[in-house]
């Protein structure tokens, strides 16, 4: 059969036997045998007398396979067999044939054209029966003419007409039949080498074109051929996906081809509802190894088939957008947009349990990590950034769920490191940049001094001033000398993430020791030496990435006049409404979704949809929003915000709560992290090292309240509004605030109103005063106080002036429009979550101080200068970086007084973290394929003792002391790099 | 490969950089050419500054909190790190100035001892090349003034005729930190070959000429450069590996560096698309709306 004819085309020999062999002869031998054949042929074709074959197409038509055998009877296996053997002979003959004179056919081309050789054959199989094994042996025969063709053969009508045929009776099947695997990916092998030739050969092109316009529809059959493969898994749809993207190569040249995919074909929507689908089929709980887990690792997903088949289709999407025309691509993006992450992946972000949220969430980000085109970033990150979902931005709700205990907390870090990670300008505006943008949280003095550099390492010396007592390194030599190399870093646990470019080109210590001893016996911390190396290549990449950004961020551009939120009301919205902007690209359909009108509102007015995120500044306990501030919103809000409001109004029973407060999930997560955050107050201590900790404690919000409420109990929760050791002043007033929770109305009202005026801020927010009061106070704030005219920063419009906008979900509490300073959610939450750093387990606080270190590596100054800074005096009621590590040192120096053993315990956590890091450098020197790290590998160090890792105040200790010292290396760095003048 | 040095190698790029923006043709070409930075050697060589005394870069008194820090050693480990980035940032704001005719390179040994070379391009020292060495303070930025001293004592009413050093005190009375910076000292030692003052000179003969017989002054001045020009391509005074050195031009050697110099200009973008770390904005320019520029989806 022809398939003994394939096995052997490779082979050499064939090839030089013939090689010698003078073309004449070939071609008698070919006439020769296709004389033999043809008697054969005749003698079994029922319309010989009609003539050509070419007519009897249409009558045979496509799919009526075995009706000509079954007609005129069988044919005798000796003369096929016969047939397969000179036809055999023919093949090699044709296919070793050269190019004629100046390109003219070779003769047995010629000849084959003019006989319609092919044409004739295919009919032949047809004849008989059309089995999968001759379509099998016909796909082959093909396969190997355009593979292996020495002269161009698709150009001729006769060889391309017969191929096309064939390709169409094999599509005719159909999808749902059941084609032999073996055929199909003889189909596919087929295709992808006819793609081949296209991506090589363009003029081909039109032939195909034209050819199938001869059967009727205008059809690039190669193409409609492939879709079908698209999702497959395995090495048949990675060919078809091959051979597609050939096709989206030519497309972005020839307009022909990219005008049939986008309105010809259902590449688009099936590619992009495909996701949907394969999505669908993906785990929605995943397995959680360990506590420290928070983000899928090439380990975790190469173990699940579902998800390795996914992200192949992502990656196909990825490539398609990389390389298709942009009608093609843009058209994807829209569907991407519209028929995947708007219907499927928002639902899933707003699932009812925390575990399938948590997941979801994890997906999210593993799907942002392996998407690598500008464009479908692009679709990524407005879905995130701009769309709503019951009228809260994702955004915001990814943003709140950082605070939620359990793992779905710690994940959503996880996805805000990889969203900081792009140096995306649009994301940094919306998680940070727009409520800087007004420099409303410094003081009117302080503009000036935005970009001012900070030559003598004053911000640096101030970090470090905040290493504790207990471990400075006069106490504890920073330098444990056991180790050959003691690096510091973050990234070192994420073996996938991005920043470890970063690391390979790190200096190598040499031996001569971990500190010297500089003039007179003073320690030098060498690992400090790795903190500015990895500050200065953290900073110099972002710097580089950030050349492409629209604006510097220095506090005069974008102008800090035009962006205050009084007048952005009058300003920013018709503004906004005159922009014509189309994120994302609308599909070229019928459905064309309409745009989202919230989607136009301006960045600012936003700043009214956050109010809830006050109570994340709320270090201490805070009891319970209050019901004042929270206005009851006339929208019935989703179901399973519902849901989730009914368990959480059981969750917090004893405390009674207006139901109407629970406006979204975000509330709502919001009052269960407080409803755990208070109960190891009144719950026996030794609970916090219980074992039910480890226990699955997300299960299920929805389901069992009692069975949450009882591991809410138990779990020492870190999220960001525990109590933990605060100063004296701070428990006042907090101890003043919780009475005033038990006030209702107006008496409550009088005591803020009381409290703010003893602040001496302008009287309108509650929750400002809220804020105020809770926020420790720090030393280094008093002695930089100065004046401030307060009434600079007061609106001056009444707040009756502002006209309600159609596009605001919700009414206006009048909290924060006033140009209240606030430094946005995002800030806000990261700074609690880190003045809780030593309730935070281990991987908490990694995520918390990687991220913060990486926006410390930004090098726009209205950013820069907010986080390190640290004489920059900022409004009272804006909490500084600074401030809150200041807290955390006062935690640690309580905690050291009373504890006897705390520095024992810190030798013995930094031993157990040294071993911890180099058996990670060990697992990474293996695990990663890339063995060029530039890493000799380390030897794993075994401590001595290891500290339990619940002892979270003894990890969090050393890790604040490391951080310190990198904030330091950063702002040290900057006061070099981010003033060298850039290339001009 | 120790970080906190990272000075020297950076700086030497620094250095090529500025030279490089200010050869197009305005020198006599070629008339100088680095010496090629010596290989990293391994962390230890190079001596950090000695401490200095008071390290805490504290701006105000110290606060309580901050003294009790500087009590145990917090502060004092970290000194040469703050000493050095404070040179460095210096350093790096001399690159900014731009200022014309005068090249400065910290020393391989100390970061505190910069040397430097002066072209006088008019005037009565038209011509002149000085080579000159600038001396840090170990207490920076809360000692004197860095000190400026000329390889070889040139003619001049404030250039001590024995020592070579430039009267540089009289300009900054007091160092005030925050205010006073090292490219102010370079951008004096240039100016006063442009604007001769003869105020209470170091070199008494230079002043009197001056005012009395300015005719002499010039030929002595004239003299002076030559001397100095003669020296030119003497081995620099000071042994560094990051001293200043001229050599005669050599076209196999300098016209290849030459080369690289006008080239480099064009480098650092090749280099950052190598790198492939680019940002991502869909910012419309002057708006700060995410995705607001009108080809947002065409960007590739």
């Amino acid at each position: 059969m022809m398939a003994s004819v394939v096995a052997r085309g490779n082979q050499a020999s064939q090839s030089t036997v013939l090689q010698g062999v003078d073309p004449e002869t070939c071609m008698i031998v070919f006439k020769n045998h296709w004389a033999q054949v043809v008697k054969i042929l005749e003698k079994h074709d029922p319309l010989r007398s009609v003539g050509g074959g070419v007519s009897a197409l249409g009558g045979l038509g496509v799919g009526g396979g075995g009706l000509g055998g079954l007609r005129f009877g069988p044919i005798p296996g000796d003369e096929a067999s016969a047939v397969q053997n000179y036809v055999e002979h023919m093949l090699f003959l044709l296919m070793e044939e050269k190019c004629g004179q100046a390109g003219a056919m070779g003769p047995i081309l010629e000849f084959v054209v003019m006989e319609n050789v092919m044409e004739r054959l295919f009919l032949w199989s047809l004849r008989r029966e059309f089995t999968d094994d001759m379509k099998l042996e016909q796909l082959k025969m093909y396969e190997m003419l355009v593979g292996q063709a020495r002269q161009p053969l698709l150009h001729h009508k006769p060889v391309l007409r017969p191929l096309m045929m064939l390709l169409s009776a094999c599509s005719s099947d159909g999808p749902a039949s059941s084609t032999a695997p073996a055929v199909e990916a003889e189909l596919v092998l087929l295709l992808h080498q006819l793609c081949c030739v296209l991506a090589k050969d363009p003029s081909v092109l039109e032939l195909f074109f034209h050819t199938s316009e001869d059967q009727g529809a205008a059809n690039f059959l190669i193409f409609s051929l492939l879709i079908p493969f698209i999702h497959r898994e395995g090495a048949v749809g990675q060919q078809a996906r091959d051979a597609l993207l050939l096709i989206m190569a030519l497309s972005a040249e020839n307009h022909v081809v990219a005008k049939h995919i986008a309105e010809n074909t259902y590449f688009c929507p099936v590619l992009a509802t495909g996701l949907s689908g394969l999505y669908s089929s993906l785990p929605t709980k995943l397995e959680v190894r360990s506590e420290e887990w928070h983000c899928l690792h090439r380990e975790d997903w190469q173990q699940m088939p579902a998800l390795v088949q996914f992200l192949n289709s992502l990656e196909f999407c990825n490539a398609v957008i990389q390389v298709a025309h942009p009608s093609i691509r843009d058209q994807l993006l829209g569907y991407i947009y519209n028929g995947f992450l708007v219907p499927v992946m928002a639902p899933a972000l707003h699932k009812l349990t925390l575990e399938e949220v948590m997941t979801t969430t994890a997906y999210l980000d593993l799907f942002l990590r392996s998407v690598s085109e500008p464009a479908l970033l692009q679709t990524f990150l407005s879905f995130i950034l701009l769309h709503r979902h019951d009228n809260v931005h994702i955004l915001d709700t990814l943003v709140s769920r950082i605070n939620v205990p359990f793992q779905l907390g710690t994940v959503s870090l996880a996805l805000f490191r990889t969203l900081i990670g792009l140096y995306c300008e649009d994301v940094m505006l919306q998680l940070i940049l727009r409520y800087l943008i007004p420099c409303n949280h410094m003081m009117l003095s302080q503009r000036a001094v935005l970009r001012e550099r900070d030559c003598y390492s004053v911000s640096a010396a101030k970090f470090l001033s905040l290493t504790p007592s207990c471990c400075s390194p006069d106490i504890i030599p920073p330098p444990l000398r056991q180790l050959d190399e003691v690096v510091w870093s973050k990234t070192v646990d994420d073996d996938d993430y991005k920043a470890m470019e970063t690391e390979k080109d790190c200096p190598q210590v040499d031996n001569s020791g971990h500190s010297c001893v500089i003039g007179s016996e003073i320690y030098m911390d060498v690992s400090y030496l790795h903190y500015l190396y990895d500050a200065r290549s953290g900073i110099s990449k972002c710097i580089r990435a950030c050349q492409v950004w629209s604006a510097p961020y220095d506090g005069e551009t974008p102008p800090p006049e035009e962006y205050q939120p009084s007048t952005l009301e009058e300003v920013g919205r018709p503004r906004a409404a005159t922009l014509s902007r189309k994120p994302p690209p609308q599909p070229h359909h019928p459905q064309k979704p309409r745009p989202d009108p919230q989607r136009d509102s301006p960045a600012a007015p936003n700043l009214l949809e956050l109010e809830w995120d006050d109570s994340y500044d709320a270090g201490p306990a805070q009891p319970l929003p209050e019901p004042e501030v929270t206005q009851p919103i006339p929208v019935e809000p989703p179901k399973h915000i519902q849901e989730l409001r009914k368990n959480a109004i059981m969750l917090i029973k004893g405390a009674y709560i207006e139901e109407s407060d629970f406006q979204n999930d975000v509330m709502v997560y919001n009052l269960v992290a407080q409803k755990d955050a208070s109960d190891p107050i009144e719950l026996p201590k030794a609970a916090k090292t219980s074992s039910a900790d480890k226990q699955t404690n997300s299960d299920v919000l929805s389901d069992s309240n009692s069975h949450q409420l009882g591991q809410a109990n138990n779990r020492p929760i870190s999220n960001g509004l525990t109590s933990r050791s605060h100063s004296a002043e701070d428990d006042e007033s907090k101890s003043s605030l919780q009475t005033d929770s038990n006030l209702e109305g107006e008496e409550l009202m009088a005591q803020y109103e009381e409290l703010i005026r003893t602040l001496g801020v302008e009287a309108g927010s509650p929750m400002k005063a809220d804020r105020e009061c809770q926020r420790p106070i720090s030393p280094m704030e008093e002695e930089e106080e100065e004046e401030v005219d307060f009434t600079s920063f007061c609106p001056e419009t009444p707040e009756g002036d502002k006209i309600p906008s159609p596009y605001t979900a919700k009414p206006r509490s009048g909290s924060r429009i006033h140009g209240i300073p606030f430094t946005g959610p995002f800030v806000s939450v990261l700074l609690s979550r880190l003045e809780n750093m030593l309730d935070n387990s281990l991987h908490v606080n990694l995520l918390l101080t990687g991220i913060l270190a990486q926006l410390a590596t930004y090098p726009q100054p209205i950013l820069r200068s907010f986080l390190l800074n640290t004489t920059t005096v900022l409004q009272p009621s804006v909490r500084s970086l600074y401030q809150v590590l200041a807290s955390v040192k006062n935690q640690i120096e309580q905690l050291a007084v009373t504890r006897r053993d705390f520095t024992e315990l810190l030798t013995t956590a930094q031993h157990s973290l040294l071993a911890r890091e180099s058996s990670l450098w060990g697992q990474d020197c293996h695990s990663q394929e890339s063995g060029d790290k530039g890493r000799t590998k380390q030897p794993v160090v075994q401590p001595k003792t290891i500290l339990p890792a619940n002892r979270t105040e003894v990890y969090g200790t050393v890790l604040f002391t490391e951080f310190l010292k990198e904030l330091a290396a950063i702002a040290q760095e900057h006061t070099i790099l981010s003033h060298l003048p850039m290339e001009e | 490969m120790v970080r906190c040095i990272i000075s020297a190698g950076d700086l030497t790029v620094f250095v090529g950089v500025s030279l490089q923006q200010r050869s197009d043709g305005e020198e006599p070409s070629g008339q100088g050419e680095h010496r090629a930075s010596p290989a990293r050697p391994p962390f230890g060589k190079k001596q950090l500054p000695s401490i200095p005394k008071n390290t805490a870069p504290v701006t105000k008194p110290p606060s309580p909190a901050s003294a009790a820090q500087s009590a145990n050693g917090t502060h004092a480990s970290y000194g040469p790190f703050y000493l050095e980035y404070s040179l460095l940032a210096e350093f790096t704001l001399v690159i900014k100035q731009k200022l014309p005719g005068i090249y400065v390179q910290p020393s391989y040994r100390s970061a505190l001892m910069w040397f430097g070379v002066i072209f006088i391009r008019h005037g009565l020292y038209q011509d002149g090349v000085f080579k000159f060495t600038v001396y840090i303070p170990d207490n920076y930025p809360d000692g004197d003034c860095p000190r400026v001293v000329f390889d070889i004592p040139v003619f001049h009413p404030l250039v001590d005729p024995v020592s070579g050093e430039l009267d540089v005190r009289r300009a900054f009375t007091k160092w005030r930190r925050n205010h006073n910076h090292i490219w102010q000292v370079l951008m004096y030692a240039r100016t006063v070959f442009y604007k001769i003052n003869t105020m209470e000179p170091l070199n008494p003969e230079a002043a009197v000429l001056y005012d009395k017989d300015v005719q002499l002054f010039k030929s002595k001045v004239v003299d002076s450069v030559k001397l100095c020009n003669s020296h030119l391509f003497d081995q620099p005074k000071i042994d560094d590996p990051y001293a200043i050195s001229f050599s005669p031009w050599n076209p196999t050697i300098h016209e290849e560096a030459k080369e690289r110099m006008f080239t480099h200009k064009r480098r650092p973008e090749d280099h950052h698309k190598g790198l492939q770390v680019t940002g991502l904005s869909w910012v419309k320019p002057g708006s700060t709306q995410p995705f607001s520029k009108e080809d947002s989806s065409l960007q590739t």
